[in-house]
């Protein structure tokens, strides 16, 4: 491990910090410090803990009703007992199961984003409307929502850094000289000032 | 005395030495990871929107991941947000690519849960017999709970899905059997609202919708795993109520609407008809 890519890690750290805190030259070396010893000595810690933090799947409601439950769902209903009169009384549930798949999660479940989604035709009651074009549009909404915004410059910045220091083998150091290596880009950055 | 002229460290220091020292450690697995667990939370709470977000940002992450440092778990989070936001075929690769990565000892959940996902791949690309013996395999041998529980749905979706076209003999057979594995688990773990409910919906298809309205009620009562659940559990409830006001003799209706009169005051519905989430009454009978 060559000390000047450290040195040279730890400068772009300092002048990070000081970036941020211009005028709080008594935080650049606890901050560094901490950060540099903790991205050190646990980073066997931090990959356990990372790979043992588990995530799981979460179980959806039933989509598969009986016909009795479909039928009760467009009949219930005064707006769709009337948008769906003949299929109601024909019993064609190849229909009716099909409008129900894209009516229930709004209707009966008052899906929050379906509802604004479908709002004017909801205004106006025009079900089939909703029915027809329920797939490509919900499709395109979702696929028009954008991933949450990134993080602020800032926590990028220190992310990178402590990427950058976990790169450089930093354990082969003893703490006092990391102490020192620290101080050392502090104090040539104050000297620059 | 203490002559250091230092000023002690403001709150907003220490805050911002918080997110250093967390920044500083972050990778894109507990990113993928994090985002993914915020994209669920929203999921429950039927903030679709937000959900889809964080799903989206938490497959941006596992894809970094996968690139910088391919692993099993960094394939088993793209997946599983790319089965979130009903990328199929992507998810089912992921899923095959976690697999051929190998889980390390003590991921087994990483490796049950990349079997589970793959299964829930399969119904979207036209298998669903083979994703119907997945969910099986995983009810029978699995000790994690939240395994079961997606087990337990997807199987019974599926399941009710077979029985809607067959005869009727054959039918019952499938519900029967099907009911039965679900009182299978819900004996392992009879304090699961999620396995009751189940159990209801079945039950519905049985058209025995006394049991069912009872095991809606107990699976309200035990609690329900996302507010889509609980709504549905909601109205399933209410459907047994109209079902069973004209089925029932007038006697044995009485006593029954007391009892559900009871039950509806306990959870602050508006009406025998209108749970409390509900904006309006659509009674048609009414009308």
């Amino acid at each position: 491990m060559k000390v000047s890519s450290v040195e040279k890690a730890l400068e772009r750290g300092v002048q990070l910090v000081s970036e941020f805190f211009p005028l709080k030259t008594y935080l650049y070396f606890p901050v560094l410090y901490s950060a540099c010893i903790w991205a050190i000595r646990r980073r066997e810690e931090w990959k356990g803990e990372i790979f043992s933090w588990q995530v799981w799947l979460d179980p959806d409601a039933i989509e598969v009703k009986p016909d009795e439950f479909v039928l009760d769902f467009f009949e219930s209903h005064p707006g769709l007992q009337k948008a769906y009169k003949e299929e109601i009384k024909a019993k064609d549930f190849k229909t009716l199961r099909a409008a129900f798949r894209t009516l229930y999660p709004l209707i009966g479940l008052e899906d929050p984003f379906l509802e604004a989604l479908f709002k004017p035709e909801l205004d106006s009651q025009d079900y089939r409307k909703i029915a027809s074009e329920f797939e490509a549009r919900v499709n395109k909404a979702k696929n028009d929502i954008e991933a949450v915004e990134e993080k602020p410059k800032f926590l990028e910045a220190l992310k990178n850094f402590g990427q950058e220091i976990l790169a450089l083998s930093l354990y082969l150091l003893s703490d006092t000289q990391i102490q020192k290596l620290i101080i050392k880009e502090i104090k040539k950055l104050k000297g620059k000032r | 005395m203490n002559s250091n002229p230092r000023p002690s460290l403001p709150k907003v220091f220490l805050l911002l030495f918080c997110f250093f020292l967390l920044a500083a450690c972050l990778s894109h697995l507990r990113e993928a990871k994090f985002y993914y667990s915020q994209g669920q939370a929203f999921s429950r709470q039927y903030q679709t929107e937000k959900a889809i977000a964080f799903y989206k940002r938490a497959l941006e992450e596992a894809k970094e991941e996968a690139k910088k440092h391919p692993s099993a778990q960094a394939y088993l989070l793209k997946g599983m947000a790319e089965l979130n936001l009903e990328l199929w075929k992507d998810a089912e690769a992921s899923f095959l690519e976690a697999f051929s990565s190998g889980f390390e000892e003590g991921e087994e959940w990483a490796s049950e849960l990349s079997l589970l996902g793959l299964a829930s791949s399969l119904p979207g690309l036209g298998l669903k017999d083979l994703a119907l013996k997945s969910y099986s395999y995983l009810l029978d041998k699995s000790k994690l709970k939240p395994v079961s529980l997606y087990a337990a749905q997807k199987y019974t979706d599926l399941a009710l899905a077979q029985s809607l076209p067959k005869e009727e003999k054959e039918k019952q057979k499938i519900l029967n059997d099907l009911l039965k594995k679900m009182e299978n688990l819900s004996e392992k773990d009879f304090g699961c609202g999620f396995y009751h409910y189940l159990q209801s919906q079945i039950l519905s298809h049985l058209a025995d919708y006394r049991k069912s309205f009872e095991e809606a009620a107990m699976a309200r009562e035990l609690g329900l795993p996302s507010e889509k659940i609980f709504r549905d559990n909601d109205l399933q409830i209410v459907f047994c109520y109209e079902k069973l006001k004209s089925l029932l003799p007038p006697e044995e209706w009485r006593e029954y609407e007391s009892h559900y009169e009871a039950w509806i005051k306990k959870w602050g519905w508006k009406d025998s008809q209108t749970p409390g989430w509900k904006k309006e009454a659509n009674n048609a009978a009414d009308n």
